[in-house]
C-alpha cells in the first residue's frame, strides 16, 4: 500500500477530485493547511503600508491505494493540478504497512 | 496560577478604584450642580410643558418666508420702521377681532407645525443613534480578530457611559442657555432653557439650565432636543474608539468616555449651537453670521477626531505597529464585510444627520441637504478608491470605506449652505485629504490610528468647518445666528456667504472657529489624559495587548469557537 500526500491549490480541489473519482479511487482526506515553498510568499499593501503574506492557504490530500495503482492515480493527481504557475505545490509518496476497517476489522489492502 | 490570580485581583482593584473615583467625581459634580440651581429656583420664568398640551399655538405658525402669522407689538419707540410696525400691528389685532376663528385654527395649525417637526427631528435622530451600530461593525472589521470582542465592547460602552454623562450634565452646559440667542423656534423655541452658567448675552461658554435632563429641561419640546442632541454626542464618543483601539484599558477608555459626554463635547457645542460665544461673532465682531457648522463638521466630527489624535499620543503606538527601523507595518482588517456594511449603515444614519439637524421638516431645505450630502459621500469614495488605484497600483477597501465617510464628515457643516457643484467639489476634497491624512500619520507624525479616525473626523472636520466659508452661496440661512434678518451683503432673504460669493469675513471667521476646535480638543484631552496617564498607565500590559484584549479584559473571545477550552456540556 502506499500514502500519496499532495499539496495543492485550493482553487484546483475540484478538479483533483474529479479526476480521482474518475479513475475509481475510493476514498480521498482533505484539510485546509498553511504553508510556504521556496517564494516564501508574497507582499501587499494594506492602507499603505507593506506586509508579507508568507503562509499561503493550501489544501492537502491524503489517498491510500494499493501498489499496484500508485503510478495511474499520482499521474492523474498531477495533471489535475497543474496550472504551470509558481505554487501548483507537490506530491509525496510513502509506503504503509497496514490498514484496518475499523466497522468490521478488515486489514491490509482490503480495508482500502 | 498565583501570579494569574495576584494579577486577577490587582485588576480587579483597580477597577473598584477607578469606579470610586467616578463616583466621588459624580457626587462632586452633583452637589455643585445643586449648589448652582439653588438661585434658578427662584428666578420667575417661563414654565417646562412636560405635558406637550401647551407647545405650539398661533405663535409657532410661521409661512414659508419665515415671516409670523402674529405680528407682535413693537416696542422700540425709537426705531425708523415703528410706524410702520405699529401699523402693522394695528391692523392684525383688528383682523383678528372681527376673525376669531381664523385665530383660533392658527392655534391648531401652530400645534400641528411643531408635530411634524417633532416627528421630523425625533425620526432623523433614530438614525443617528443606528450611526452607533455602523460604527460599531466598522471599526470591529477594521482591526485584529483577537480583539473583536473589546472593540465590541468599547463601541457599546461608549454609548452607555458618555450618555450617562450628558445626561447629568452635558446636555445643561451645551443647551441650558439655548433660548438666550438661539432659540429653536422648530421646537417650540425651549423658552425654559435660558440661562448661561459662565458669560451672559452675546459671551456666554456655558450653559446652565436642565441638570440631570429635570426641572425647566422636563418639557416636550427641550426633549426632542435632546434625544436629538444625545446621539450626535455619542458620535464623538464612539470616533475615539477607532483611534485607541487595540491597547487601552477599560477603566481609562470609561473615564475618557465621561469626559467627553459632559465636558468635552457639550463645552464646544454651547459654543456653537448652545447660542454660546462664537455663535455670536458676528453680532459682536461683525464676522459674517458668526461660526457656523450646519451639522457637526468640528462641532461633532473634529472634537471626536482631535480628542482621538490627543489620546492615541498619549497611549502611543500599538506594540509592533512600527518596525525597529521605524518603518509602519500593516495589521490587516480581519472582517472587510464588516467594515463594508459599517460603513453603508452610517451613510443611511447620516440621512438623520445632516437632514435632520434643520430640526423641522417645515424646513424644506432638507432635500437639498440629504443630496449634498449623498454627492459628497460618492465623489469622496470614488476619490479615495482611485487615488489608492494610482499611488499603489490596487484599490483599498478600506480607504474606499474611510473616503466615503471623510466626504460625509466634509459636508456635514455645509451641506445646508452650498449648491450641488460645491458639495461634490468638497467631497473629492475630503477624498485626497483623509487618503494624505492616513499616510501622513502612519509615515511622519506615526501616530498610530487603526481605523483612520483622527484623518475621516479630525481633519476632514476641519476641512468642513473651511469648505462652509468657502462654498456657502448665500441661498440659505438669512437670519442665522442673529444675523442679517431682514438684508445682508445689501440684498434682502440673502444668508449664509463665503468666500467664493463674496463674503471673506465669514471664511475668516470658518478658519478660526475651526482653529480653535481643533485647539481646544486636542488641548483639553492632552491635558486631562497625560495627568491620568502619569498616575495610571492607560495601556493594558504588554502581554495582554499581544494575546489581543477579549479574554484578559473580557474574559471570552468575539469568536468563541477560538477559545482553546471552551466546553458545550
Amino acid at each position: 500500500m502506499k500514502k500519496i500526500e499532495a499539496i495543492i491549490q485550493p482553487h484546483k480541489l475540484d478538479e483533483v477530485k474529479e479526476a480521482l473519482i474518475g479513475i475509481g479511487v475510493q476514498g480521498i482526506t482533505v484539510s485546509e493547511v498553511r504553508g510556504h515553498g521556496r517564494q516564501k510568499g508574497h507582499t501587499e499593501t494594506y492602507r499603505g503600508a507593506e506586509y508579507t503574506v508568507d503562509l499561503l492557504p493550501k489544501i492537502k490530500l491524503e489517498i491510500f491505494v494499493p501498489d499496484a495503482r500508485a503510478e495511474q492515480v499520482i499521474g492523474e493527481l498531477a495533471t489535475a493540478a497543474r496550472s504551470g504557475k509558481i505554487g501548483d505545490g507537490k506530491i509525496f509518496v510513502s509506503s504503509i504497512e497496514d490498514a484496518v476497517r475499523i466497522r468490521n476489522g478488515d486489514r491490509g489492502e482490503g480495508a482500502l | 496560577m498565583n501570579a494569574e490570580k495576584h494579577k486577577e485581583q490587582s485588576r480587579r482593584r483597580a477597577f473598584g478604584r477607578a469606579l470610586l473615583r467616578g463616583a466621588a467625581g459624580l457626587a462632586t459634580s452633583a452637589c455643585i450642580i445643586a449648589i448652582l440651581l439653588l438661585p434658578c429656583r427662584a428666578q420667575e420664568g417661563p414654565k417646562p410643558d412636560p405635558s406637550g398640551l401647551t407647545t405650539g399655538d398661533k405663535t409657532s405658525v410661521v409661512d414659508a418666508g419665515g415671516n409670523n402669522f402674529v405680528v407682535a407689538e413693537p416696542t422700540d419707540k425709537t426705531a425708523p420702521d415703528y410706524a410702520q410696525k405699529k401699523k402693522d400691528f394695528d391692523e392684525f389685532q383688528a383682523q383678528a377681532a372681527k376673525e376669531p376663528l381664523a385665530v383660533k385654527l392658527a392655534d391648531a395649525t401652530g400645534h400641528i407645525r411643531l408635530a411634524t417637526n417633532f416627528a421630523w427631528t425625533l425620526n432623523t435622530g433614530y438614525l443617528v443613534l443606528f450611526m452607533q451600530a455602523g460604527f460599531a461593525l466598522l471599526t470591529c472589521g477594521l482591526v485584529r480578530k483577537k480583539n473583536a470582542g473589546h472593540l465590541m465592547m468599547l463601541n457599546f460602552a461608549a454609548y452607555v457611559f458618555a450618555f450617562l454623562a450628558y445626561y447629568a450634565v452635558g446636555y445643561a452646559f451645551q443647551f441650558g442657555a439655548m433660548a438666550v440667542n438661539s432659540a429653536p423656534g422648530n421646537l417650540g423655541g425651549t423658552p425654559t432653557l435660558n440661562h448661561f452658567l459662565l458669560g451672559s448675552g452675546f459671551w456666554g461658554f456655558l450653559g446652565g439650565k436642565g441638570f440631570f435632563m429635570a426641572g425647566p429641561a422636563y418639557d416636550a419640546g427641550s426633549n426632542v432636543l435632546a434625544l436629538f442632541e444625545v446621539v450626535f454626542m455619542e458620535t464623538a464618543g464612539y470616533i475615539i474608539v477607532g483611534s485607541i483601539c487595540e491597547r487601552i484599558s477599560f477603566w481609562s477608555f470609561l473615564l475618557c468616555e465621561l469626559f467627553i459626554g459632559a465636558i468635552l463635547y457639550p463645552v464646544f457645542g454651547c459654543w456653537v449651537w448652545g447660542g454660546g460665544w462664537m455663535s455670536q461673532l458676528g453680532n459682536t465682531m461683525g464676522l459674517g453670521h458668526g461660526y457656523v457648522d450646519f451639522a457637526g463638521s468640528t462641532v461633532v466630527h473634529a472634537v471626536g477626531g482631535f480628542c482621538a489624535m490627543a489620546l492615541s499620543v498619549v497611549l502611543g503606538p500599538r506594540l509592533g505597529k512600527y518596525g525597529p527601523d521605524g518603518k509602519p507595518r500593516a495589521f490587516p482588517a480581519h472582517n472587510l464585510v464588516y467594515v463594508v456594511i459599517g460603513t453603508f449603515v452610517l451613510l443611511f444614519g447620516w440621512m438623520g444627520f445632516n437632514p435632520g439637524s434643520t430640526l423641522g421638516a417645515t424646513d424644506l431645505r432638507i432635500s437639498v441637504v440629504a443630496i449634498n450630502t449623498n454627492l459628497a459621500a460618492i465623489s469622496g469614495s470614488a476619490t479615495a478608491m482611485l487615488f489608492w488605484y494610482w499611488k499603489f497600483g490596487k484599490p483599498d477597501i478600506t480607504m474606499a470605506c474611510n473616503g466615503m465617510l471623510a466626504g460625509l464628515v466634509a459636508i456635514t457643516a455645509p451641506c445646508a449652505f452650498v449648491g450641488p457643484t460645491s458639495a461634490f467639489i468638497i467631497g473629492i476634497l475630503a477624498g485626497l485629504v483623509v487618503c494624505l491624512g492616513v499616510l501622513f500619520n502612519d509615515n511622519v507624525t506615526k501616530i498610530d490610528d487603526p481605523c483612520g479616525a483622527i484623518s475621516v473626523h479630525g481633519f476632514c472636520g476641519i476641512l468642513g468647518g473651511i469648505c462652509l466659508g468657502l462654498f456657502a452661496d448665500g441661498t440659505y440661512g438669512a437670519g442665522w445666528n442673529g444675523v442679517g434678518a431682514t438684508s445682508y451683503l445689501g440684498q434682502a432673504g440673502k444668508g449664509v456667504t463665503g468666500l467664493f460669493y463674496g463674503d471673506s469675513k465669514q471664511f475668516l471667521v470658518q478658519l478660526m472657529g475651526a482653529a480653535i476646535c481643533a485647539a481646544w480638543a486636542f488641548g483639553a484631552t492632552f491635558i486631562v489624559f497625560k495627568a491620568v496617564n502619569a498616575m495610571k498607565s492607560m495601556r493594558v500590559t504588554k502581554e495582554v495587548e499581544l494575546e489581543g484584549l477579549d479574554v484578559p479584559e473580557f474574559g471570552i473571545p468575539g469568536y468563541s469557537e477560538d477559545a482553546m477550552s471552551v466546553s458545550a456540556s
